[in-house]
C-alpha cells in the first residue's frame, strides 16, 4: 500500500522531475537496493541494513487521501511532469519572501490584524500561479480553503497561518507547500466531524451533517424546513469540496413545495419567481451571479452555484422575519452569512427569534468558546470580505479605516523596499565620501591659515549676514567650517525630531566623525591640480566646483611688469588725473587700503591689562605701528597733498577722486581711519574746490528753470549723504578758529555766484556759519577772535547780498527750498540788525510768496513751509504770525 | 539693478557670486534666458553653478509664452540664464564691490 498513491516497490524516483535537485537522504539506499545485485562486491545489502520497520506502519485509515492528495488518477496515468513543486514554488517565492517580510513586520503590533488579514492573500497568491493543474476539472473541482473554516477565535487561524508560514519559511519549496495546503481540507473535516458528534449528543435535530458523506443526508429530510436551512447555512463553508450531493439537497431544503429537486441552477431561478416584488435588487444580484457562472457543468458548477443556494436561505428566513426591512439589507449585500456560525454573538441577535431558536442556541452554545477571543477583542475579526458587511455600521467603517491604513502603509513599505539591497554598504560609502568631497570643495579650503582668506571666498554673504542681523551664534566664530557646521545643524534637527530614532543620532554622529576624518585626509593629501600620465602628451588637470578646469590660460601681466609700467607713468599721475582710469585705479588703491585698516582694526589686541604684560604691550605697539604705515598709504593714495593748481586746467587728484560715486562713498569709511588734522585738510580742500566740485559745478540751475541731469542730481544726493556728514562731524567740533579760516577761504577764493546757486554749496556755507553761530552761543569767544570773524563775516556778507535773490531754486511751488532758508536763518542769526534788515529786503518778496502759497496747500504741507520761513524770521527776531497780522 | 552673469564658460566666474545670491533667496527676482523668456518669481535657491530656483512664478510676457502660465515653480539650469534682474534694495553695493574687491585680491595673490 502506498500513502501517495504510488507503488512503493519502485523506490524514490531519485532523478524524477523536482526532486532533482533536493538531496534525498534515502537515494542511495534505494539505489543499492535496486542495483543490490550487481554492487553485491561492496559487501553491504539494504535487506542486511533495513530493520524492517516500515513494515509494521499501519496501513489503515488513508481511503482519503486520494481525495486530499489527488493521487486517485495517478494510478491510470504516469506522472506528468505537473509535479515540478520547486519550478512552480520558485515561480512565486517572491511573493512567499514578500509574505515573510511583511508578516514580520505585523508581528510588532498587537492586533490581530495578520490573522484575518494575510490568509486570503497567501492562498490566492500561490494558488493562482503554482498549482495550474489542479484547475483540471478532473481534479478536486476547487481547491481554494476558505479561511472561514478555522473558526472565530483569531488563536487558532493564527497558529495554522503560523505553522504555514514557518513551514513555508524553513522550505519555501513545492511539497511543504502542497502538503499544508492540502492538509487543509482534512483539518476542517475532522473539526466537522468532532462538532458533529458533539451536536448529536446536544440535540437531537442536528443542524450539521457531513457534507461529503451521503450516509447522513437523510436526518436532514426529517428535519423540519426551517431548521434544514440553517445546515445548508452552515455548510457553506464546506462546499468547496463537497460532492456533487450537496446540491441535489439543498433545494430540496430550501423548496419543500417542489419536490422535483431541480438541479441548483434552476433553483436559483425558481426562487427568483417566487419574490419578484419584494427583493428586486436582490433578484438582480442572485441573477447576474448566475449569468456569470453560465454554462456550468454540471460537476464544475457545484462549488460555485451552491453558496448562491445557501444564500437565498438566510433570505427566505429573513422575509418571514417581523422585522424584515431591518434585516433585509443587511442579508442582501450578504449573501453568504456563514458568520452565523463564525459570530454567534451578534447574529444570533437577529436570527434567533426566528429560527425557533433551538439550533442557533446549540451552536451557541458550541461555539462559544471559541468565540470568546473574539468577544473581548475589541476590533472584529474577519477572516473572509464578506463579513465586513455584517458588522455594524460604526464598526465597519473602523475596520474599513483600519484596513485602508494598513494596506496604504504596505504599499508604502513596499514602495520603499524596491531599492533595498540595490547598493551594498561599501557603495554607500563611496557615494558618502564623493559627496563629503564635494562638501568640502564647495565650501572652500578648511586649512586656510587665514580666517579672514577663507572670508574672502564668500565674503559677502557672510559680511550681508551679519549686516542683516541673521542669527549668528558667534561672530568669532571660524566661517571656514560649514561643511562641519551644515551637517551638525542637520544633525541637531534630526536629533530633535524625534528621540525615538537613536540610531539616527549615531548615524548622524558618525558622519560627523567621518566628515572630520575627510577633512583631515584633505589637509594631509597634497591637492594635485594636474595629473601627468607618463607618455602621454598632455596633461589632464582636474577641476571641483571651487576651482573650475581653466580651459583658456590667458597670461596675466606679470605684477613687476605693472609696477614698472605705472612707476614709469609716475611723473605724469599728476598731470593725467583728469583721465578717467587713472582715477577710478586711484579710487581702487583708496579702497584696497582702507579694507586692509578696516581688517587691522578688527585685528586690534587687547589693550594691556597691565604694565609688566611686555608681550601684549608690544602686540599693541606693533598693531600701532601697523596702523600708521597703512594710514600713511591711505593718505597718500588720497592724494590730498598734491599740489593745487588753481590756474591748472585739470582737477586736484582728490576733488577727482570726489567726482566718482564710489570716492564719495569712500569719504565716511576714510575719515573713520584719519586724524583731526587729516580731516581738516581734506575739508579744506573740498572747500577750496566748492565751486568747481562736481555737485556744485554741474548742479547749476538752468536757464530756462528746469532741472539739473538726473545724474547730477544722483551725484548731489550722494554727496550729502557720504560726504557732507562727515564734514559735519568734523566742523560741528572745529574751534572758531577754524571756522573763521574756512568762511574767509570761501569768500576770497570761491565763486560765490556759482556755490550760492547750488544746494551743496550754500549746505557748506550753512554748516560754517551755523557753527559759529553756536560757539558764540556756547563758547563765548574772546572779543578778540570774534572780531576777526565778524570782519570776515561782514565781507561774506557783502558778496552774498547780491546774490539771494538768486539763491532759490526753481520757483516757490516746488518747495524744495528748505536748505535756503536754512542758509538764511543761518546767516542771519550771525548778521547785525542793519545787515537783517538789507536779508529781509532782499527775500522779502519770496517770504510772502511762500507765506501766501502755503494758504492754499493742505495744512501738513502748508505748515511745513511756514516752518521753514519761520525758521529765518525767528533768527531775525521775527515771526511769520507777525506777517499774517 | 542689472547684473550680467553672462560669462565666458571658460572663465570661472566669481566664487561669491553663489553667495551674493544666497542673500536674494525670497526676494523677487526676474531672470532671463538665453531664449528671451523672462520669468519673474521667488528665488528658492541658488547653487555654485547658478542654477535658479524659482517658486510662484510668471512670465513677463505671458501671452507670448501661454504654455509656461500654469507653471508654478521652476528650476532652470545656470547655463541658460543671461541676466538676472534683482531688487535693488536688496543689494548692498558697497558691500558687493568690497566682496568682489577682496576676491581680486586674494586671486591676484595667488600664484598661478
Amino acid at each position: 500500500m502506498s500513502f501517495f498513491g504510488f507503488d512503493s516497490s519502485r523506490g524514490h524516483p531519485a532523478h524524477g522531475p523536482g526532486f532533482g535537485t533536493a538531496p534525498d537522504a534515502f537515494a542511495s539506499i534505494s539505489q543499492h537496493r535496486g542495483t543490490g545485485q550487481v554492487d553485491d562486491d561492496e559487501g553491504i545489502d539494504f535487506d542486511d541494513t533495513y530493520d524492517g520497520l516500515g513494515d509494521q506502519l499501519e496501513e489503515a485509515d488513508d481511503d482519503f487521501n486520494d481525495d486530499t492528495f489527488g493521487g486517485g488518477e495517478s494510478k491510470n496515468e504516469p506522472v506528468g511532469k505537473d509535479f515540478d513543486f520547486f519550478g512552480s514554488t520558485s515561480k512565486v517565492t517572491g511573493a512567499i519572501n514578500e509574505e515573510a517580510v511583511r508578516y514580520n513586520r505585523q508581528q510588532p503590533p498587537p492586533k490581530t490584524t495578520v490573522a484575518h488579514s494575510s490568509p486570503p492573500k497567501q492562498d490566492s497568491k500561490p494558488y493562482r500561479t503554482g498549482y495550474e493543474a489542479y484547475k483540471n476539472p478532473s481534479y478536486i473541482p476547487e481547491l481554494q480553503v476558505d479561511p472561514g473554516l478555522w473558526g472565530t477565535g483569531p488563536a487558532k487561524p493564527a497558529n495554522d497561518y503560523g505553522f504555514q508560514q514557518s513551514q513555508q519559511g524553513e522550505y519555501g519549496s513545492g511539497p511543504s507547500q502542497q502538503r499544508s495546503s492540502g492538509a487543509a481540507p482534512k483539518i476542517m473535516m475532522s473539526l466537522e466531524e468532532v462538532e458533529a458528534a458533539m451536536r448529536a449528543q446536544a440535540k437531537k435535530p442536528t443542524p450539521i451533517s457531513e457534507p461529503q458523506q451521503q450516509t447522513q443526508a437523510p436526518p436532514q429530510f426529517s428535519i423540519p424546513q426551517m431548521q434544514q436551512q440553517l445546515p445548508a447555512i452552515t455548510r457553506d463553508t464546506h462546499q468547496q469540496v463537497t460532492t456533487p450531493y450537496s446540491h441535489a439537497m439543498a433545494p430540496q431544503n430550501m423548496n419543500a413545495q417542489h419536490p422535483a429537486a431541480p438541479p441548483d441552477f434552476g433553483s436559483g431561478q425558481i426562487r427568483i419567481q417566487q419574490r419578484p416584488s419584494q427583493q428586486p435588487s436582490h433578484h438582480k444580484h442572485r441573477s447576474s451571479q448566475i449569468l456569470q457562472n453560465e454554462p456550468p457543468t454540471r460537476a464544475n458548477s457545484t462549488p460555485q452555484i451552491a453558496p448562491n443556494l445557501q444564500a437565498t436561505a438566510p433570505q427566505q428566513i429573513l422575509q418571514r422575519g417581523q422585522n424584515m426591512p431591518h434585516q433585509a439589507p443587511d442579508a442582501q449585500e450578504s449573501p453568504r452569512p456563514r458568520q452565523i456560525l463564525q459570530n454567534p454573538n451578534r447574529h444570533s441577535a437577529q436570527f434567533g427569534p426566528r429560527t425557533d431558536g433551538a439550533p442557533p442556541s446549540a451552536q451557541i452554545q458550541q461555539r462559544g468558546p471559541v468565540a470568546v477571543p473574539n468577544g473581548t477583542n475589541p476590533t472584529p475579526v474577519i477572516y473572509h470580505p464578506s463579513q465586513i458587511m455584517n458588522l455594524p455600521e460604526e464598526e465597519r467603517r473602523l475596520y474599513l479605516e483600519e484596513e485602508a491604513k494598513r494596506a496604504k502603509r504596505n504599499h508604502k513599505i513596499f514602495l520603499l523596499s524596491k531599492g533595498n539591497g540595490l547598493m551594498t554598504p561599501q557603495d554607500k560609502n563611496f557615494i558618502t565620501r564623493i559627496q563629503l568631497q564635494q562638501l568640502m570643495t564647495a565650501t572652500g579650503n578648511v586649512n586656510e591659515p587665514d580666517p579672514d582668506a577663507s572670508l574672502s571666498e564668500d565674503f559677502y554673504y557672510q559680511v550681508y549676514n551679519q549686516i542683516e542681523n541673521r542669527p549668528r551664534q558667534n561672530p568669532q566664530q571660524p566661517l571656514s567650517n560649514f561643511a562641519q557646521t551644515y551637517l551638525f545643524r542637520t544633525g541637531g534637527r534630526q536629533g530633535g525630531m524625534g528621540r525615538r530614532y537613536r540610531g539616527g543620532d549615531s548615524h548622524m554622529q558618525r558622519m560627523e566623525q567621518q566628515v572630520q576624518r575627510a577633512v583631515e585626509a584633505a589637509k594631509a593629501k597634497p591637492k594635485n591640480k594636474q595629473l601627468v600620465i607618463e607618455g602621454s602628451l598632455g596633461k589632464i588637470s582636474f577641476s571641483n566646483a571651487k576651482t573650475p578646469k581653466p580651459l583658456l590660460n590667458i597670461r596675466r601681466h606679470d605684477s613687476s611688469d605693472f609696477a614698472s609700467r605705472s612707476s614709469g607713468k609716475k611723473p605724469q599721475v599728476a598731470l593725467s588725473t583728469t583721465d578717467r582710469k587713472a582715477i577710478l585705479k586711484n579710487i581702487e588703491a583708496v579702497y584696497s587700503t582702507l579694507m586692509k585698516m578696516e581688517d587691522h582694526d578688527r585685528r586690534q589686541p587687547p589693550p594691556p591689562t597691565n604694565e609688566s604684560d611686555t608681550l601684549s604691550i608690544q602686540a599693541a605697539a606693533e598693531w600701532q605701528q601697523t596702523w600708521k604705515d597703512l594710514n600713511e598709504k591711505l593718505w597718500t593714495d588720497l592724494k590730498v597733498n598734491e599740489p593745487i593748481m588753481p590756474e591748472s586746467a585739470s582737477l586736484h587728484p582728490f576733488i577727482a577722486f570726489l567726482s566718482y560715486p564710489k570716492g564719495k562713498k569712500a569719504i565716511p569709511r576714510i575719515f573713520n581711519h584719519i586724524d583731526e588734522n587729516q580731516r581738516l585738510t581734506i575739508l579744506t580742500l573740498v572747500l577750496i574746490h566748492l565751486d568747481i566740485i562736481d555737485v556744485v559745478r554741474l548742479a547749476q540751475p538752468q536757464p530756462h528753470g528746469s532741472q539739473p541731469s538726473l545724474m547730477a542730481r544722483e551725484q548731489v544726493d550722494l554727496f550729502l549723504q557720504t560726504v557732507m556728514p562727515s564734514l559735519f562731524s568734523y566742523v560741528t567740533e572745529a574751534p572758531l578758529v577754524v571756522v573763521i579760516g574756512m568762511l574767509g577761504l570761501a569768500t576770497e577764493r570761491l565763486n560765490m555766484s556759482a556755490v550760492a546757486r547750488t544746494r551743496v554749496g550754500l549746505e557748506m556755507l550753512t554748516m560754517v556759519l551755523s557753527r559759529a553761530a553756536i560757539i558764540r552761543a556756547v563758547e563765548a569767544p574772546e572779543d578778540e577772535i570774534w572780531n576777526q570773524w565778524l570782519a570776515v563775516y561782514n565781507s561774506f556778507f557783502d558778496t552774498i547780498e547780491p546774490l539771494l535773490g538768486e539763491i532759490f531754486p526753481a520757483s516757490v511751488n516746488a518747495g524744495q527750498d528748505q536748505y535756503v532758508w536754512q542758509f538764511l536763518a543761518a546767516t542771519g542769526s550771525g548778521a547785525n540788525p542793519e545787515q537783517q534788515q538789507r536779508l529781509v529786503l532782499a527775500v522779502k518778496d519770496r517770504v510772502m510768496e511762500t507765506l501766501q502759497q502755503s494758504k492754499t496747500l493742505p495744512p501738513e504741507m502748508a505748515s511745513q513751509r511756514r516752518g521753514n520761513v519761520n525758521l529765518f524770521m525767528q533768527a531775525i527776531g521775527l515771526d511769520v504770525d507777525l506777517l499774517d497780522g | 539693478m542689472r547684473v550680467n552673469l553672462i560669462r565666458p564658460i571658460l572663465i570661472p566666474f566669481p566664487l561669491g557670486i553663489p553667495g551674493f545670491f544666497k542673500t536674494l533667496v525670497d526676494h523677487e527676482v526676474t531672470v532671463e534666458l538665453k531664449n528671451d523668456i523672462s520669468i519673474k518669481g521667488i528665488l528658492k535657491s541658488v547653487d555654485q553653478f547658478l542654477n535658479i530656483k524659482l517658486d510662484d512664478i510668471q512670465v513677463v510676457e505671458e501671452l507670448k509664452y501661454p504654455h509656461l502660465s500654469s507653471v508654478k515653480n521652476v528650476f532652470i539650469r545656470g547655463s541658460v540664464v543671461r541676466y538676472v534682474h534683482l531688487p535693488s534694495a536688496a543689494v548692498d553695493t558697497a558691500l558687493l564691490e568690497d566682496a568682489t574687491r577682496r576676491e581680486a585680491a586674494s586671486q591676484a595673490s595667488k600664484p598661478r
